[in-house]
């Protein structure tokens, strides 16, 4: 197993190359230079000492090697349009904000999600069971943009005197209440179909029948059997979960007024600043990728039966 | 049992099977029956019809799919409302008789424009859905087909392009072509969803290669090719169907979102996308704008998904089988 | 008094169709220290039965009526708490698959202690011991480290014997094997049934094999069942079974089996029955297997449904046309 995580972890390294790659090119591919977008005009020789200094004057592949170089020193580089920071500090400032909200989404997701699958799964049929697959099928198919108008325009326009939650910004915790349910409403009702799907199949093995033949209390069957193996297909399902976060927070941000990083994100493309750009991207990608490899990992952990695979 | 208890007993069995040889042929013949006759052929494609049909949940779903369409169809064909007049006496009427999804800040109606917007969703989605489709089946058919290094290095790839996240994939596309219409859309959104398909067709060709019935067709001398075109990728559809059902509704979502935060197709020609975000701006005061675009997109996915379901257990019926 | 004694038991399960009576009537007797056969084809309800008697039938399907007395106890009346108490130190059950009938993610030393510290008390590293010994008891080399593998790292013969240990390890009065030796391959399941013989001269279980292969029936059973399409068919010990079988069913079944020996081996036809068991959503009103039955004529085998009866001492069969009275016929018409 070890070395199977010490290749998995190696893998990584190229399909980072690669993702900073293709994102290098599609960035080029950009019609459009920085210093000519902007408002006021920048005379031509200090256009030309800024493209210097930004090392835009050279050809393209060398561009790419300082930056890769740049990537794994941590240095992303200087922001071409805002000039006085660096991506470093943009990042620093708005990234942490980002990840609180889609942190505390997933948490909500998971604390809310999951449990409801499992009751929902061992009272099949039962009112509740349909109750909670009725919510669940109306969570999953709401786009979020929707809830999270819904939730603003209820909580804190209709009903403002009950419940006053503030719709912009993010700051103490009554900030948080409603962008992380609009953001963690998604996941909570793919968990909680999946959980449900997972375990009722688990209910059906021939493993659990024998342990309800060994005379082992319901319980104990459930919570030791049953549990642990319907729960993996929810850990395998946190990655893929983990894109849908990023997207959806672009649009939590903007709807919410949140000074994440989405918002950035999409100023910097109209603006041609590449460095933002690539650096966001390059970083989420990361985040992307490093948990995928978690997820691979732990599930090789939870799941016996593949740790002597040969991969 | 004793041993020689047991060899006489078999001994009798021997003598008592002869005479029961003779008396099963003359049933047989009697009777007509042989064990194990053909009980009429079926097919597939009929057996999975019926076993979708029984599905209750499916056949609503499929109906409700079916409703959104001809609405998008066909409410335009017939309304006598012009969707592009402007008149501002009629703006921000809510849902009335007259106007059953109201009207818009420019006196619009809605339930039209709502209809036209369902048909530029839809276009992008059907066309994204199967430009998608087209590049996933040939690129996981190929890697799982041919398998080996090549498989690898393919799977290596797509695991880099699983790096790059959805929505600033998309973004960066549509920044590469510089203007926002229906193919670039298109386009931006096949480039960053075509990976799903991808290893879905891989996995299940994969798993289909090492069935019994294939090695049989290489021992027979069947050329590649014909392997490939007439199991592999036959029993392939199935799965490929219930994706489709699966992806369209991803894709019209995805539109959506880019549409939402700015990145949408320009006006006049609006998706539900760029209705639910003209409706965001005003959603304090008339609510019913954003809600009713955003609304049909939640019908899509209600019931493409539900299709989904019933075909993935119609076309499927081991899963069920006890 | 019988160690387990099934009366009339009746299991149905619900469908969109109907409800197919899976087990229709069954009635049997197992004495302790003996070994109860049960044979049958596929589908004929022999597990449903065993499933029955321990109470594991499962949604659609219910107990709808019948009595099922184990060591005195009704087990039908009982909770489900209170079975879960007499399933493990009172009946210990072996199932088909060893494949898919242990939790492929726990360790197999876990699977075995869990019941011993449920039913019997033990300590952690007095339930480990004792797995220890069971595991050298049922032949499993190199027990003590064996504990801490997983069940795919065990070959399907081995997983058996686990499975065997699990069930033995409370000491259980009853087991009841069902298929046990189906899924494995032919030179494995000689040493199953060998075990499973030394289960019983050692310890003097008593034992309920099902199985629809007769070679097994023939090795293991003292007394024999023979079931189809949800009902008995004939009972009787099992030399007698084998030797003067009375149904035209069992006969049949005995008259398949491949022989290797003999005259006419390499020109004669693999025997089979002909024709299919009734659909058991609606049983006809009628003897069940007169559609594929050799000798019934135009007798009102189509139309009444035999009773079993005792044909002769021990030995009951549910059959108009049993084979020691169609000879007899026989004599008598000429």
């Amino acid at each position: 197993m070890l070395k199977f995580t010490i290749r998995r972890i190696l893998w990584t390294i190229p399909v980072i190359l690669l993702v900073i790659l293709m994102t290098f090119v599609m960035m080029r591919m950009i019609k459009g230079n920085p210093f000519r977008t902007t408002e006021r005009a920048v005379p031509e020789a200090i256009q030309r000492n800024l493209e210097r200094k930004f090392h835009l004057d050279q050809p393209a592949y060398k561009q790419y090697l300082f930056y890769v170089k740049g990537v794994f020193t941590l240095d992303l580089g200087p922001s071409l349009v805002l000039r006085s920071q660096t991506v470093n500090d943009i990042i620093k400032q708005h990234f942490p904000v980002s990840i609180h909200l889609g942190v505390m989404a997933l948490l909500f997701a998971i604390v809310l999600g999951i449990p409801l699958g499992i009751l929902a799964a061992l009272k099949q049929n039962s009112p509740l069971d349909y109750a909670s697959m009725g919510i669940a099928n109306l969570g999953f198919s709401i786009p979020s943009f929707l809830v999270a108008t819904l939730l603003i325009y209820f909580f804190a326009v209709k009903w403002k005197d009950v419940t006053g939650l503030p719709t912009n910004g993010w700051g103490g915790p009554e900030t948080w209440v409603l962008p992380v349910i609009a953001l963690g409403i998604y996941p909570m009702t793919y968990f909680a179909r999946l959980v449900r799907g997972s375990m009722l199949e688990t209910l059906q093995q021939d493993y659990v029948r024998t342990a309800k033949a060994k005379g082992l209390r319901w319980r104990v069957v459930v919570g030791k059997h049953v549990l642990r193996n319907s729960l993996i297909p929810a850990v395998t399902a946190t990655g893929p979960l983990l894109g849908y976060l990023i997207t959806g927070s672009f649009i939590i941000e903007y709807i919410f007024g949140i000074p994440g990083i989405g918002k950035y994100y999409v100023t910097a493309v109209t603006g041609r600043d590449y460095s933002v750009v690539m650096g966001i991207t390059v970083l989420l990608s990361v985040i992307i990728i490093v948990a995928n490899l978690v997820v691979d990992i732990v599930y090789v952990y939870l799941d016996p039966r593949t740790r002597d695979e040969r991969t | 049992m004793e041993t020689d208890q047991r060899d006489h007993a078999i001994e009798a069995t021997h003598r008592r099977r002869a005479q029961f040889e003779d008396a099963l042929t003359r049933t047989a013949e009697v009777r007509g029956t042989e064990a194990g006759a053909a009980l009429g052929r079926a097919s597939l494609w009929k057996d999975a019809y019926y076993r979708f049909i029984a599905n209750k949940a499916s056949v609503i779903a499929a109906f409700a799919f079916l409703i959104l369409l001809a609405y998008v169809i066909f409410v335009p064909i017939f309304s006598n409302e012009d969707p592009y007049a402007v008149d501002f006496s009629e703006a921000y009427i809510p849902p009335s008789w007259e106007h059953p999804f109201g009207t818009d800040q420019f006196g619009r109606d809605l339930f039209v424009r709502t209809a036209l917007g369902g048909r530029v969703s839809f276009a992008i989605g059907f066309a994204a859905t199967i430009a998608i489709m087209v590049i996933g089946i040939t690129y996981g058919a190929t890697s799982g087909f041919l398998g080996g290094r090549v498989d690898n290095a393919l799977m290596r790839f797509l695991d880099a392009l699983y790096g790059l996240p959805y929505l600033p994939f998309a973004i960066l596309t549509l920044a590469i072509f510089g203007t926002v219409n229906f193919w670039t859309m298109v386009v931006a959104l096949t480039i960053a969803s075509w990976f799903t398909a991808a290893r879905v067709v891989r996995g299940q060709i994969i798993s289909l290669k090492e069935n019994d019935y294939v090695r049989a067709a290489y021992a027979l001398g069947v050329p590649r090719r014909r392997i490939l075109s007439r199991h592999l990728l036959v029993n392939t559809l199935g799965v490929i169907i219930v994706f489709v059902f699966l992806e369209l509704p991803g894709v019209i979502l995805g539109e959506a979102f880019l549409s939402f935060i700015g990145l949408g197709i320009s006006p006049p020609k609006a998706s539900w996308g760029t209705l639910a975000q003209e409706g965001y701006v005003e959603y304090q005061v008339h609510p019913y704008i954003i809600v009713i675009p955003s609304l049909m997109i939640a019908w899509l996915i209600l019931s493409a998904f539900f299709i989904a379901d019933g075909l993935r257990d119609a076309l499927d019926p081991r899963m069920k089988e006890t | 008094m019988a160690l387990l004694e099934v009366s009339d038991l009746r299991t149905y399960f619900k469908t969109r169709e109907g409800e197919v009576h899976a087990v229709d009537g069954v009635s049997l007797m197992v004495e302790e220290g003996k070994v109860l056969g049960i044979v049958g084809e596929s589908g004929c309800g022999k597990s449903v039965t065993a499933l029955s008697i321990m109470g594991l039938v499962q949604n659609p399907g219910r107990i709808v009526s019948g009595s099922v007395r184990f060591d005195g106890r009704e087990l039908t009346e009982l909770k489900e708490r209170e079975l879960e108490d007499v399933r493990g130190p009172g009946i210990g059950m072996i199932f088909q698959d060893p494949m898919t009938s242990l939790n492929p993610t726990l360790t197999v030393g876990t699977q075995l202690t869990e019941t011993l510290r449920r039913h019997l008390g033990m300590s952690s590293s007095q339930a480990k011991k004792r797995a220890i010994e069971l595991l050298e008891e049922v032949h499993i080399p190199d027990a003590a480290r064996r504990l801490s593998d997983y069940p795919h790292r065990f070959s399907g013969g081995m997983r058996q014997r686990v499975m065997v240990a699990i069930a033995i390890s409370c000491n259980p009065k009853l087991v009841i094997a069902d298929e046990p030796t189906t899924a494995l391959d032919v030179t494995v399941q000689a040493g199953v049934l060998d075990l499973l013989d030394e289960l019983r001269r050692v310890h003097g279980t008593t034992m309920m094999i099902i199985s629809h292969n007769m070679g097994v029936i023939a090795e293991t059973a003292d007394e024999v069942l023979v079931m189809y399409a949800g009902q008995v068919v004939e009972q009787a010990p099992a030399i007698e079974l084998f030797d003067q079988p009375e149904h035209p069913y069992t006969e049949a079944l005995l008259a398949s089996l491949p022989h290797l020996e003999g005259r006419d081996v390499r020109n004669g036809r693999l025997v089979s029955i002909p024709g299919r068991p009734p659909d058991l959503l609606v049983p006809p009103e009628a003897c069940r297997f007169a559609p594929r039955c050799t000798y019934a004529g135009t007798d009102d085998c189509t139309v009444v449904a035999p009773e079993l009866r005792e044909i002769r001492p021990g030995h009951w069969v549910r059959s108009q046309h049993p084979r020691s009275e169609r000879a007899a016929a026989a004599v008598g018409a000429v």
